[in-house]
């Protein structure tokens, strides 16, 4: 039971990042990405192609960060002349078409059968403290995620993520440049979303177009939505919660006697469901955004 | 200040809007577009703003080409000040919030004299400078966003509609305020109306569009006792 624990806490922390920078993009920015989940297969793929092709690790933060870094200024790039809503269908077509990339560049990528064997984060440690040794990594990352994106949001940058959110022609006529807010916030969040999937990548030990579905979008949609958009303790509690509660739906089941697919429609009746409730009877989520702005940055 | 040659300009795939306008705005004037609904005046606007970009023609502040450049570019380095139709405060920030946002590009030492100044100018706003925005009337909106605007020192005062929504005498205040800002700060101030007698008051000279091209211009006290311009946009005889 402890050790998996171990293993939720960790699926927390990675979820929480994920959710971090979704946050700051959604909740921030006021940008409708729904293909997160592209960025953070970048990660994972930039750790799955340095172990395949032998190149070590640093070498594998640099393609995850290169690859994050793509993809995320694409994502700004298609937004550049689209309303939000547009955009968000736009980043749904783009994540989808990087995971479909994946899948039929088997020569590269592995195909549906991904990459396995990955090394893991700390080979020379086995069983428990393994598992300590990669929740304290996670949870370390976590942390400097978050500190990164609150002295973000508090200064004059993300005074004007807040702006380009709210009034975005009224940004601009105070000298806020909209495009380059987007792409700033776009690649910056990009980074945290890959370096969840790089530590994903060195814990599963393989690596999956399955793990780029776009229900994984929309679950960490439901984290940020039911914790509360445009605050970072609100996207980290949500993560944690939805991770708790799925993580132990199965013994629910259990007790009740039901069958196994209650599991799988479980989880997605809660987070429809989460969605649905949360945008219907509390749209400002569980811990609300602390609204009003630095006057001078 | 202003230079505006040949401008067309439209939205999309759409048709002209604009269909080759000429306008100039000196320093120190204020310059009004009047015209109907649907004219192109807020076009016309937006071009000059950077938030449009002109099919053809020509966009000059100060002897500068300045057509390809996007608003942020104008704020920062032509002193463009824009006050939007709707949507131009910051709701959920304070009045001194939403002033101080205009003052990104001012000195740290001068921002706060500034502000101070504004506040002595704009006593309604000075009482409640620490409500959010959003509980002020559509008046003192106005207000507080065109001292957003003057907080910056800007060179030129793009108005776009500043009394939509106004009641008369909200309306009377506002247009006095931008009357001031001429006498005060000297700039040249270019401000789309619909209430064409209100503003042609207040106004040195006017430009009329209609569907994208300009059909009258010329001084605003000629404009006011133009027969032609009392019947189409004064509703008839001028009132007194």
């Amino acid at each position: 039971m402890f050790d998996f624990l171990i293993h939720v806490l960790i699926m927390c922390c990675l979820y929480s990042m994920l959710a971090l920078s979704l946050n700051l993009q959604v909740g921030f920015g006021g940008l409708m990405n729904f293909g997160q989940i592209a960025l953070f297969g970048c990660g994972a793929y930039g750790a799955a192609l340095a172990y395949k092709y032998d190149l070590g690790f640093a070498s594998g933060i640099l393609i995850a960060v290169g690859l994050s870094a793509f993809v995320s200024w694409a994502f700004a790039g298609i937004g550049r002349n689209l309303q939000s809503d547009y955009w968000g269908i736009a980043t749904l077509a783009l994540a989808e078409v990087v995971r479909i990339i994946v899948t039929n560049e088997g020569w590269l990528t592995g195909g549906a059968q991904g990459i396995s064997g990955i090394k893991p984060l700390l080979p020379e440690l086995s069983g428990r403290s393994q598992q300590l040794g990669n929740l304290a990594i996670c949870g370390a990352v976590l942390l400097v995620a978050l500190l990164a994106c609150m002295r973000l949001t508090r200064s004059r940058y993300g005074l004007g993520l807040k702006l380009m959110r709210e009034e975005p022609q009224l940004a601009q006529s105070v000298g806020y440049d909209i495009m380059s807010l987007k792409r700033g916030c776009m690649i910056f969040s990009g980074f945290i979303a890959a370096a969840a999937g790089f530590i994903f990548a060195h814990y599963i030990t393989f690596v999956g177009p399955d793990q780029m579905f776009s229900s994984e979008t929309f679950l960490i949609w439901a984290m940020i939505v039911i914790g509360g958009l445009g605050n970072h303790f609100g996207a980290v509690f949500g993560a944690f919660l939805l991770q708790f509660i799925f993580a132990f739906i199965p013994f629910v089941k259990d007790m009740l006697g039901l069958p196994t697919e209650f599991v799988a429609a479980m989880r997605l009746v809660l987070i429809g469901g989460g969605l649905i409730g949360f945008i219907l009877w509390r749209r400002t989520g569980l811990f609300p955004e602390k609204v009003g702005g630095r006057a001078d940055g | 200040m202003i230079e505006v040659q040949g401008v067309r300009a439209g939205y999309g795939d759409g048709p002209d809007i604009l269909n080759g306008i000429n306008l100039v705005a000196d320093a120190g004037k204020i310059v009004t577009i009047l015209g109907p609904n649907g004219c192109g005046k807020s076009t016309l606007l937006k071009c000059i703003a950077g938030f449009v970009r002109p099919r053809a023609g020509d966009v000059r502040m100060s002897g500068t080409a300045v057509t390809n450049l996007k608003a942020h570019e104008k704020v920062r380095s032509h002193g463009v000040g824009f006050v939007p139709q709707t949507d131009n405060v910051f709701s959920s920030m304070s009045v001194t919030e939403n002033i101080m946002l205009g003052a990104r590009f001012v000195a740290r030492a001068e921002r706060e004299q500034r502000f101070e100044a504004l506040l002595t100018q704009y006593p309604a706003l000075a009482a409640k400078r620490n409500r959010k925005a959003s509980a002020l009337s559509g008046g003192e909106r106005q207000l507080l966003s065109l001292a957003r605007a003057l907080i910056a020192k800007p060179r030129i005062l793009l108005l776009d509609e500043p009394s939509a929504g106004l009641s008369p005498r909200m309306m009377h205040e506002v247009f006095e305020a931008i009357s001031e800002i001429r006498a005060r700060e000297g700039i040249c101030i270019l401000m789309v109306e619909q209430n064409a007698f209100e503003a042609l008051h207040i106004s040195d000279t006017a430009y009329v569009l209609s569907l994208g091209d300009v059909a009258m211009q010329g001084r605003a006290s000629d404009l006011l006792a133009d027969p032609a311009m009392r019947s189409l946009y004064l509703g008839g005889d001028a009132p007194h």
